[in-house]
């Protein structure tokens, strides 16, 4: 796929209407070529922004009188009309009574539509259908019993592979999910708005072309909360955690912490902890070392900090705004200035409101950085 | 080990079970003429109801007036509701058939500019995302051509499928897309 045809493409992409082939092309466009993965950020960002509007707003004045007037106003016409017999034939209606009553009778019109489009929609929440699951590799187990070649996977029903088993799941009509060897996932929820399933154990890779916070993948450290586009989660046997997106956003939550993880970036979460700071997935090992130290260890905090800003880099943004929150207070200032070296921060923020955490001055430093619409929700 | 205390469940559904009672028995009377239970349910409802209007139209005036005549028409037409889907959903569906008859009129008439009178309007309801960015959303949305934002706003807001979108209209379903794809990319660019 080149730009073109891509770029063609995004608007159907993020709409779900995509089969599950051109989608993919998509994501692999997308996560080598910067142009169109920006066009499809951008594009993201405006349906997040859409969603996030409120669904009411108050007029500026009180209607229902002169509703109540024209209401009135037919009821009388109306009975005028009937006690007059068959001399309301030979009456001229006003002009003001055709057009209250055209509208109406327009609308009629659709009446038979909307009952049928209501009813559509609520069988289709009464019934909840199951995935579709077909066996990639071996004998994959829905529920302990073999796969052969496909079915169904179904609420509360666990999807098991061995070690050299695999299987794709296909999430309702919003992507797919492949399931690594040696993997335990359950289906938990299979609703318009949660698609849920929980990882206990292994590896699987998500492709997902829904609008943001759709799928869900609960694990025993932390919820990967897709906000659209490709990722590999890993659950070890201690319940650890281990992200890698490859294309748009995931955030990992725990007990009130969330780190979102953009493309590029890799998140690890530990039971009784939550995700740690999200860091490069080509990261040297020193670095990783000190976010370990960091995160899960029970070493000097300041010291890994330390160690943090003196080998961040301009690529290291989203790790740098995340240590902003998570630094001993005293180094604090030091990851401010590193981040702001490479990414000032925007007008309108101060540095002591930055480092006494303000949400506002936070908030929009993550937007430059391209986390707003995901870190403000 | 956290356990979740499950006991005020029951009592948010008995709240909630008692409100749609409450509403059908609003419907009801309101089918057997009772104007002040009509009333009710157009001061339960009026937002909602504004709030498309408003967002289809980018115009107050044209808002108010379409946000009256849809509850005329709700008025003329309850006692056919038969209350197969909820009445807050057949409402809705009411005021957009009545924005889209005005669209297609002024349409045909080409007469009115579509400009927003007054953005201020927007400031009426509690911001919901970062302070500027949905006021800067909403008056880019009420500067879209006419067709495009009718379709944006069905589509990107009320949720409307293209299919629905288009039988409404009395467009093929690749106009609809056309317009939405259109409608977003103004926006991303009016945005950036």
């Amino acid at each position: 796929m080149n730009c073109s045809e891509c770029a063609g493409k995004l608007n159907e992409f993020c709409d779900g209407e995509l089969a599950v082939e051109e989608a993919r092309a998509v994501v692999e466009h997308a996560a080598s070529c910067p142009q169109c993965a920006a066009e499809l950020d951008s594009l993201r960002r405006l349906r997040v922004a859409t969603g996030a509007l409120p669904r009411t707003i108050a007029p500026g004045r009180d209607l229902w009188p002169a509703i109540m007037a024209q209401i009135e106003q037919a009821g009388a016409a109306k009975k005028s009309a009937s006690s007059a017999g068959s001399d309301a034939v030979t009456t001229r209606k006003p002009r003001g009574r055709v057009i209250a009553w055209a509208i109406p009778l327009a609308v009629a019109a659709s009446l038979v539509l909307i009952a049928n489009v209501a009813n559509r929609h609520a069988a289709a929440r009464l019934h909840p259908t199951g995935w579709q699951v077909v066996s990639l590799a071996g004998v994959p187990r829905v529920n302990a019993l073999p796969l052969k070649s496909s079915g169904e996977l179904r609420r509360g029903q666990w999807l098991v592979t061995d070690s050299v088993s695999r299987a794709k799941v296909t999430i309702g009509s919003i992507g797919e999910v492949s399931v690594e060897p040696n993997s335990r996932m359950r289906l938990v929820e299979s609703a318009p708005t949660d698609h849920r399933i929980e990882l206990a154990r292994g590896t699987m890779n998500a492709l997902i072309w829904a609008p943001p916070r759709l799928f869900f993948v609960d694990t025993p450290s932390g919820t990967a909360v897709d906000l659209g586009c490709a990722y590999t989660l890993s659950v070890d046997d201690r319940g650890g955690g281990e992200l890698r997106v490859t294309a748009g956003y995931v955030a990992l939550e725990y007990g009130g912490r969330e780190s979102i993880v953009p493309a590029g970036l890799m998140c690890l979460t530990r039971p009784g902890v939550g995700p740690g700071v999200p860091f490069r997935i080509d990261a040297p090992p020193e670095l990783r070392s000190a976010l370990e130290q960091l995160d899960f260890g029970r070493a000097d905090a300041a010291a890994a900090v330390r160690r943090l800003v003196d080998g961040a880099g301009a690529d290291d943004a989203v790790m740098l705004w995340h240590l902003l929150g998570r630094s001993p207070v005293a180094e604090r200032g030091a990851v401010y200035d590193a981040l702001a070296r490479h990414h000032p921060p925007p007008a309108g923020t101060t540095r002591p409101g930055i480092l006494t955490l303000d949400a506002g001055m936070l908030r929009a430093w993550g937007e430059e950085l391209g986390l707003n619409s995901f870190a403000t929700r | 080990m956290t356990y979740v205390d499950l006991a005020p469940a029951p009592i948010a559904f008995v709240a909630v079970s008692e409100a749609v009672d409450d509403e059908r028995d609003l419907v009801a009377r309101a089918q057997a003429r009772d104007a002040s239970a009509f009333e009710q349910l157009y001061r339960t409802h009026m937002q909602r109801v504004y709030a498309v209007c408003l967002r289809m139209t980018g115009s107050v005036v044209t808002a108010e007036d379409l946000t009256q005549r849809a509850f005329v028409a709700a008025w003329n037409h309850l006692p056919r509701f038969r209350g197969d889907s909820a009445f807050s959903s057949w409402l809705h569906r009411v005021a957009v058939n009545t924005v889209l008859a005005d669209l297609r009129a002024e349409q045909r008439r080409n007469q009115r500019v579509f400009t927003t009178e007054n953005p201020a309007a927007f400031e009426t309801a509690p911001p919901a995302s970062p302070i500027g960015t949905r006021l800067d959303l909403e008056q880019e949305i009420a500067a879209l051509p006419p067709q495009a934002r009718a379709v944006f706003v069905l589509h990107d807001v009320e949720g409307w499928q293209h299919d629905e979108i288009a039988a409404q209209l009395g467009v093929a379903v690749g106009t609809t897309k056309a317009q939405l794809h259109r409608a977003r990319k103004l926006l991303q660019e009016a945005l950036r």
